[in-house]
C-alpha cells in the first residue's frame, strides 16, 4: 500500500492540479519570513532566522541568505537542505557561464536555470519537488537592479518588493502600503526592518533573529554584495528604535 | 593565401576577407564570402582548412543565435569572443581539432565602442585595434601601424584599407580576387561596396 | 479509488489515459490565449494576469515566446512547463538551421512540439506537459499565415482562428461566429481583441498582443494602441446596443439579451 505514494512522479489531480507542488508551497508558508525590496540604488534582502541559540556561531552559519555569484544573492524560505542543493547548482551554473563567456551571468538567466531544475522535479521520475522558495537580488548591465521570486513549481516573476514564508500575506500588504518606487537603499533597509518587526512572532528584534544583506554598486560602478554582520544589524535596529530595549535586557 | 583584415575606428569596425576560394594553387571561385554574422552586432571572418572553416563558423553561429532566442538578448562581442575561444580550446584538445583562424569584428551597443578580436586555431584571443591573418600580416601591419589611430573616421578607415589591399595586390604572388568588405556599427552589420578591379603593379 | 489515474501512461479499462485528461484540466485553469489568421498577417492575443502593484513588469516573463525569428508561440497552462517546452523548440529550430541551412517550417516545429508532448504521455516516470500551445508564423518565403494548436496528448491541428485556456470554448464560439477569410491587418487585430474581451472583463491592461507579418520581426502592440482599439470596440458595441434598443421600442427581449442590455444601458448614464 505504501508503495502507492512513494517512487512516484508528481502527477495531475483530476482537477488538473499538482498536489505535490501545492503541498511544497504549504511547507514554505510555515518557514521563516524572507523579503526583498528594490531601491533605485540597490536591493535589500532580509530574513527571519528560526534557529536562535546563544551557542550558535553568529557570523559563520547563515541560514537564510546566500551569495550565488558576484552579482547576485538570494534569500531562502523553506527546507534549507533542499536549498543547499539548489544554491550549489546555481553557483556552479554561474561559474560555468563565467568560464564560457567571461562575464557574469545575467540575473534572469541564472534564475531561469534554477527554475528549470525545479520544474524538472515536478515532472520527472520518482522525485518530490524542491520545498523552497527563493528571493533573488542582483544586478546586470542589461536590466540593472533586479528582484525575482521563485517557488517550487518552477515559476518565477520579477518584483519591486516581495516576501515569502510565514506571514507573507501580511508582509506583502505592509510592503504594498509603504513601498515607494523612488526609495533609496537606506529607506529600503528601514522599510525592511519595519515590516519584519511587524510580521515576526517575537516582539523584539535582535541581530540573532534576523539576517540582512544588500546589493549595490560602488562609485566606480562595480557591483558589490554585502551580508551584514551582527553589529551592523544592531546599529540599524537601534537607529530605528526597534531593537534597543532588547539589547539592554540582554545586558 | 587567404586574406583577413580588420580595422576599428571611432564608431565602426571594418572587416575585409578575400573573395577567392582556393585549392592548392587553383582558384575555384572568386566571389566567396568568408564571413558569418553571429548576432546583430558581431561578425566573424574565417580562414584556414577549407571544410573546417564553414563547419566551425556555422556551428558557432547557430549557438550564438540560439542564445539570443533563448534569452531574448544579445551577447556582447567580448562575450562572443570568449565563447568562440573556449570552443576552439575544447576543439584543440580533441582528437581532430578545427584548423580555423578568425577575426571577430563587432560593436558593443552598451559601451558604445567598436571591438575587434584576433583569434587563431591555437585558441589564443586578443583584442586589437586592427588585425590581419595569414600572409596579409606581413604586408599590412606596418601600414596599419603607421596610419591607424583609434579615433579615425569611417572614410579614413576605408582609405587605410585601400592602402592595405593595394599593397597586398602589389606583393602577394597569387591573386586573391579582391576583398569583400563588411562594416559593423551601432546599427548592425552591412556590406560596403568596394572597388577591386583596378590593377596595381609592383615596381 | 480506481488506481488507473495514479500510475502514469496506463490505460484504464474503458480506454482513458487519465493523466493526459487531467493535464487538459491544467490547461483550462491557465489564462486564455487566442490566435487569428488574416491576409498576410497572424495575431496572437493573451490574457495577461493583472500585475500587482509591487510586481516588476519589466522582468516578468510573458506568455508569448519567440521560437525563431519567424515563429511565435503562446501557451495556456503551467508556466514552468511551457518554458521547458519552448526551450526545446528553440533548440530544434536552430539545430534544423544548422543541419539543413533552412529555417524550420511552422508545421515542422509544431510536429516537433507535439511529438515531445506525446512522448511525455507514454514514457515511464514522467507526467505530461500541462500546456496547450498555439504556434503561429510564416513559412520561409511564404506570405500565407500558419496557425497550429498542440495539446498535452500530442495532438496537433491547423486552424483559421482558435483559443486555448480558460473559457476557450466561449472564445472559440465567438470566433466561429465572427471570423471571415482574408481579414486585413486592422480587422485581424480587432477580432483578436474582441474575442479576448469575451473573457477578459478588465479590458486593455490585461491584454497582450503580438503581430506577425511575412518577413518581419514580431511586433508587440503598445498598451496605448490596445487601449485605443478596446475603446473603439466598446463605442461600437454601445452604438449597436443603442440602435437595437431604439428599434425594439421597449419590448421585452429574450432574457439573455436583456441581461446584456442592462449593462450597456448603464454605461452612457455613467459617462454623462
Amino acid at each position: 500500500m505504501s508503495r502507492r505514494y512513494d517512487s512516484r512522479t508528481t502527477i495531475f489531480s483530476p482537477e488538473g492540479r499538482l498536489y505535490q507542488v501545492e503541498y511544497a508551497l504549504e511547507a514554505i508558508s510555515h518557514a521563516g519570513t524572507a523579503l526583498g525590496i528594490l531601491a533605485n540604488d540597490g536591493i535589500v534582502l532580509a530574513a527571519e532566522r528560526k534557529v536562535t541559540s546563544k551557542l550558535l556561531e553568529q557570523d559563520t552559519s547563515a541560514e537564510k541568505l546566500y551569495i550565488l555569484n558576484d552579482n547576485m544573492i538570494t534569500a531562502v524560505a523553506g527546507m534549507t537542505a533542499d536549498a543547499n542543493i539548489l544554491i550549489n547548482y546555481a553557483r556552479q551554473a554561474a561559474q560555468q557561464y563565467l568560464l564560457t563567456y567571461n562575464s557574469d551571468i545575467p540575473c534572469e538567466q541564472l534564475v531561469r536555470r534554477l527554475c528549470d531544475l525545479k520544474q524538472g522535479y515536478t515532472q520527472h521520475g520518482g522525485l518530490r519537488p524542491f520545498g523552497v522558495s527563493f528571493i533573488y537580488a542582483g544586478w546586470d548591465n542589461q536590466r540593472q537592479f533586479q528582484l525575482y521570486q521563485s517557488n517550487p513549481s518552477g515559476n518565477y516573476g520579477g518584483w519591486k518588493a516581495t516576501s515569502v514564508g510565514a506571514n507573507n500575506a501580511s508582509a506583502q500588504s505592509l510592503l504594498k502600503q509603504d513601498y515607494n518606487e523612488d526609495c533609496n537603499l537606506k529607506q529600503a533597509c528601514e522599510l525592511a526592518v519595519k515590516v519584519l518587526s511587524k510580521t515576526m512572532d517575537s516582539t523584539k528584534l535582535s541581530a540573532e533573529k534576523i539576517e540582512f544583506a544588500t546589493v549595490g554598486r560602488t562609485k566606480q560602478g562595480k557591483v558589490y554584495h554585502h551580508l551584514w554582520a551582527a553589529e551592523e544589524i544592531d546599529a540599524l535596529l537601534k537607529e530605528h528604535g526597534l531593537g534597543k530595549q532588547d539589547s539592554e535586557e540582554q545586558k | 593565401m587567404e586574406v583577413l583584415l580588420g580595422i576599428t575606428g571611432k564608431d565602426f569596425t571594418i572587416v575585409a576577407a578575400s573573395k577567392a576560394t582556393m585549392r592548392g594553387p587553383t582558384v575555384l571561385k572568386s566571389s566567396d564570402d568568408k564571413t558569418r554574422p553571429l548576432s546583430k552586432h558581431t561578425l566573424m571572418a574565417y580562414s584556414g582548412e577549407a571544410g573546417d572553416t564553414v563547419q566551425f563558423a556555422e556551428y558557432v553561429q547557430a549557438n550564438i543565435q540560439l542564445y539570443s532566442k533563448r534569452n531574448a538578448s544579445e551577447l556582447s562581442p567580448y562575450e562572443v569572443s570568449s565563447f568562440v575561444r573556449s570552443e576552439l580550446a575544447k576543439s584543440l584538445r580533441s582528437r581532430n581539432p578545427y584548423n580555423v583562424n578568425l577575426l571577430l569584428g563587432g560593436f558593443d551597443p552598451i559601451t558604445d565602442k567598436p571591438e575587434l578580436y584576433w583569434v587563431d586555431y591555437l585558441a589564443s584571443s586578443a583584442r586589437v585595434p586592427y588585425a590581419a591573418h595569414g600572409y596579409a600580416q606581413y604586408y599590412c601591419l606596418s601600414t596599419l601601424d603607421k596610419h591607424h589611430h583609434p579615433d579615425i573616421s569611417f572614410e579614413q578607415g576605408m582609405k587605410i584599407l585601400r592602402m592595405c589591399t593595394d599593397e597586398l595586390k602589389r606583393r602577394l604572388p597569387i591573386d586573391f580576387k579582391g576583398v569583400l568588405v563588411k562594416v559593423v556599427t551601432k546599427d548592425g552589420i552591412r556590406e560596403e561596396p568596394y572597388e577591386d578591379e583596378k590593377p596595381v603593379y609592383a615596381p | 479509488m480506481s488506481g488507473y489515474d495514479r500510475a502514469l501512461s496506463v490505460f484504464s479499462p474503458d480506454g482513458h489515459v487519465f493523466q493526459v485528461e487531467y493535464a487538459l484540466e491544467a490547461v483550462k485553469r491557465g489564462t486564455c490565449a487566442v490566435a487569428v489568421k488574416g491576409n498576410e498577417i497572424v495575431v496572437l492575443g493573451c490574457e495577461k494576469k493583472s500585475a500587482m502593484k509591487l510586481q516588476d513588469t519589466r522582468i516578468t516573463p510573458s506568455k508569448i515566446g519567440l521560437v525563431d525569428d519567424h515563429i511565435c508561440l503562446a501557451f495556456a497552462g503551467l508556466n514552468a512547463d511551457a518554458r521547458i517546452l519552448i526551450d526545446k523548440a528553440r533548440l530544434e529550430a536552430q539545430s534544423h538551421r544548422l543541419t539543413v541551412e533552412d529555417p524550420v517550417s511552422i508545421e515542422y516545429i509544431t510536429k516537433y512540439v507535439a511529438g515531445v508532448q506525446q512522448r511525455y504521455t507514454q514514457s515511464g516516470g514522467v507526467r505530461p506537459f500541462g500546456i496547450s500551445t498555439l504556434i503561429v508564423g510564416f513559412d520561409p518565403g511564404s506570405k500565407e499565415a500558419r496557425l497550429y494548436q498542440t495539446e498535452p496528448s500530442g495532438i496537433y491541428s491547423a486552424w483559421k482562428a482558435n483559443a486555448i485556456g480558460r473559457s476557450s470554448k466561449t472564445v472559440r464560439e465567438f470566433l466561429e461566429r465572427n471570423h471571415t477569410d482574408s481579414l486585413d491587418r486592422d480587422g485581424t487585430i480587432e477580432l483578436t481583441i474582441k474575442s479576448l474581451l469575451e473573457v477578459v472583463q478588465t479590458g486593455a491592461k490585461n491584454i497582450e498582443i503580438a503581430v506577425m507579418t511575412p518577413g518581419n520581426e514580431v511586433a508587440y502592440l503598445q498598451a496605448e494602441e490596445i487601449e485605443k482599439i478596446v475603446e473603439k470596440i466598446n463605442t461600437e458595441k454601445d452604438a449597436e446596443a443603442a440602435t437595437r434598443r431604439g428599434g425594439r421600442g421597449g419590448a421585452a427581449g429574450p432574457p439573455s439579451a436583456q441581461g446584456q442590455e442592462q449593462v450597456l444601458a448603464e454605461r452612457p448614464a455613467g459617462a454623462e
